[in-house]
């Protein structure tokens, strides 16, 4: 070898010592931090921390974290060695949530938010604040309060494809009511040449979300709970009709092909490429749709309702949240930027730069009309993490699969609910 | 000019001889084409979608885009500033495979050559280590690198990665130096050098093609390092370059263009160094470098 070994040890030193010296940003002690996961959002924050800087001196800085997966972990390793930064987001369920409530990691914002009669909490859609508010006796025994606000909003619905209407003859202006009209006209694009329905029901939350939403339509939310905690059984004939309902779409052949297995971005791709008429898929889908056609010419509207004695209510709500680190020492400062970040100029430029939904009321005006459209069904979301009470998650996956299971041809409606209810009697026996 | 039964009987059996190698030779061909393009073709499709559009990359299919945008290249590098996080995993890797080398090598050697009491459980502890893998240890690490005030620093992310590559290149090496012959070092130690000088001088060199294992399995591992980046590092001036790639996938919105674009700007200098070190890693190989 050419190269001495003195000379290879000074070359590795030097190297350590040059990295070894060199740092991270150096921060101003009044520098807000805030750490996320939504790398498509990154140049908006970043406008936006500009923007705040110049209005009133104070430095924010936005550092992203992506994947979500590796965000998560992030603030978990952070969370333990007490490094988190001022504002932060917590991913996963609600009982993730509440367990960094319980550490002391997230300053409860009720008092800031109820100052002013409630002019902060106000400003937001009602259901927006849902997500992030653990009420008296609330079976993760965290103090009630709210603990977070969100930047965005969001509905899992339907959207259909206009053009593809017009070329099965049917009317753009009049999408179906009901389920049974929803079926007709499956069968009148079906027979104009037109795959009719699309959706990621590879992913099993899609299929959940489809299924709980006829579930509180044909039953109501009381009995759905009242399964949940083990008063009613699965075989009971309203769930046996919400499994039904997926064996007429594969008896049907409503469904494109392909769709149990499907995973949501391919089942965006179907759509936006014009290869079937029907979607279900959240709002964020606007932004998906104009990346990937910009000319689609489509509509949203709740799922059509198999009975009208009771409305439709689709799965929503709080979209992605931030929370205050309450051992923070800029706590006062990080309070006063979410502030900021939540009132209606900045809702607004969000919803401009993202096209997602904006967490508040009042920038509702300055969306584009299709973020309009799903706007309109705010009021009628619903959600499993502000449900009272909880399926076993065991119990939900056998129940989301029994239906892929259907939708394959592979089991009966009855079969499925007979199923699931014996693996519910077994939960069930285990938490006694 | 007629054969006689024999001489016709060994044309016949030469002959047979030929086709039959001729036709393996080409059946061997086909199956090893097969696989060279099975393993290029993902390449290839990465760089063809690298060319198209948002809209066309769903449209189009083709592997030959009628109308390339070459432009992707440029707002790719510009828009997820992969000037600074190429200079980054740069530094990164070179530190790394640098610190990999040096103290791997002196550890095999040590293990190879020296005596001491516990030698052999020493390295089954070493080599054992092979199977937590980073992702296993992320919180005593975190906690270690806080304790040191190491997080956010470059040192702090290079460090565990050094660690994290020692036990294979001990072990490789180690194998390797096991099979050289000690009478080359013999009579270098006569001629007056010392360990370390017999180490350098004389072992070194000739582990030259285990060393270009071993560089190439690092240099892939640090520059496709992303996990231990994200736990350590907060500043995006600190990032390797894997997170530039991060920009272009949202959480709903995938710029595939742009990604793919990326993507091909962060293979290339791993495929020109695996073409340089080419040679030298099939000799290794062959040579019983990774031999258990």
């Amino acid at each position: 070898m050419r190269l001495s070994y003195k000379n290879f040890i000074i070359l590795f030193s030097v190297l350590l010592i040059v990295t070894g010296c060199s740092g991270g940003d150096k921060k101003e002690s009044n520098t807000i931090t805030v750490w996320h996961w939504m790398s498509d959002r990154e140049d908006a924050f970043q406008e936006l921390a500009k923007r705040y800087q110049a209005e009133t001196g104070t430095p924010v800085k936005f550092e992203l974290f992506a994947p979500s997966e590796s965000y998560s972990q992030r603030v978990k390793v952070s969370a333990q060695t007490s490094t988190l930064p001022d504002i932060y987001g917590v991913l996963g369920e609600k009982r993730d949530f509440a367990s960094f409530i319980r550490s002391g990691y997230v300053a409860d914002l009720t008092p800031e938010l109820s100052k002013e009669d409630s002019a902060w909490k106000k400003s937001f859609f009602e259901k927006a604040l849902l997500i992030n508010e653990f009420l008296p006796e609330n079976e993760y025994k965290v103090t009630p309060g709210i603990y977070g606000v969100p930047l965005d909003v969001m509905t899992i619905q339907m959207v259909y494809n206009k053009n593809l209407y017009k070329k099965a003859g049917l009317n753009p202006a009049s999408p179906p009511r009901s389920w049974n009209e929803f079926v007709e006209h499956c069968g009148k694009l079906k027979d104009a040449g037109i795959p009719c329905f699309v959706s990621g029901f590879g992913e099993i939350w899609l299929i959940d979300a489809f299924a709980s939403n006829y579930a509180m339509n044909i039953m109501g939310e009381k009995k759905v709970f009242d399964t949940y905690r083990g008063t009613v059984p699965y075989t009971d004939p309203d769930w046996v009709q919400v499994l039904g309902l997926f064996k007429q779409m594969a008896d049907q052949k409503i469904l494109v092909d392909g769709a149990v297995t499907m995973v949501n971005k391919t089942s965006e791709q179907t759509f936006a490429n014009e290869r079937a008429a029907y979607s279900f898929n959240g709002s964020w889908c606007v932004n998906v749709y104009k990346g990937m056609n910009p000319g689609l010419e489509y509509s949203a509207m709740l799922p059509p309702a198999f009975t009208n004695a009771r409305s439709m209510k689709v799965w929503g709500g709080s979209g992605s949240s931030l929370v205050v680190n309450s051992q923070s020492p800029r706590r006062d400062a990080a309070i006063a930027f979410l502030k900021w970040m939540t009132a209606e100029p900045q809702q607004t430029f969000l919803a401009e730069q993202t096209e997602n939904l904006p967490a508040v009321k009042g920038s509702l005006g300055k969306i584009s009309p299709i973020l309009s459209e799903f706007a309109d069904d705010v009021d009628s979301t619903t959600h499993p993490n502000i449900y009272p009470v909880h399926e076993n998650p065991s119990v939900t996956e056998a129940f989301d699969k029994g239906i892929q299971s259907i939708l394959i041809g592979e089991k009966t409606p009855e079969e499925v609910a007979t199923e699931v209810q014996r693996l519910k009697e077994k939960e069930l026996k285990k938490s006694k | 000019m007629s054969l006689n039964p024999v001489e016709f009987e060994d044309k016949l059996q030469v002959n047979y001889e030929k086709i039959k190698k001729g036709t393996v030779s080409v059946f061997v061909h086909i199956f090893l084409i097969a696989v060279s393009l099975s393993c290029l073709f993902p390449l290839w499709w990465a760089f063809a979608s690298s060319l198209k559009t948002q809209q066309t990359i769903f449209n189009d299919l083709s592997l030959f885009p009628k109308a390339p945008h070459w432009e992707n290249y440029v707002e790719a590098w510009t828009k997820a500033d992969f000037g600074m996080y190429f200079s980054n995993s740069l530094i990164y890797t070179v530190t790394v495979v640098i610190g990999v080398i040096l103290i791997a090598s002196m550890a095999a050697y040590a293990f190879s050559r020296l005596q001491f009491p516990g030698k052999n459980v020493l390295f089954l502890i070493l080599i054992s280590t092979m199977m937590v893998p980073i992702p296993g240890s992320i919180i005593p690490l975190y906690v270690l690198l806080n304790k040191l005030h190491l997080v956010n620093t470059r040192l702090g992310y290079i460090l565990p990665q050094i660690n994290a590559g020692l036990a294979l290149g001990i072990f490789l090496l180690k194998t390797f130096f096991d099979d050289l012959p000690k009478e080359l070092e013999d009579s270098a130690r006569i001629d007056g050098c010392g360990r370390f000088r017999v180490y350098w001088h004389i072992a070194l060199p000739l582990a030259r093609p285990a060393i270009a294992v071993l560089a190439i399995f690092n240099i892939l591992a640090v520059w496709n390092e992303y996990l231990l980046a994200m736990l350590v590092l907060n500043s995006k001036n600190l990032m390797p370059l894997q997170r530039g790639l991060m920009v272009f996938q949202g959480a709903h919105v995938t710029q595939y263009p742009l990604l793919m674009a990326g993507i091909v700007i962060t293979v290339l200098p791993v495929l020109v160094v695996y073409l340089m070190l080419q040679k030298h890693i099939i000799k290794g190989i062959t040579a019983g470098a990774v031999k258990g």
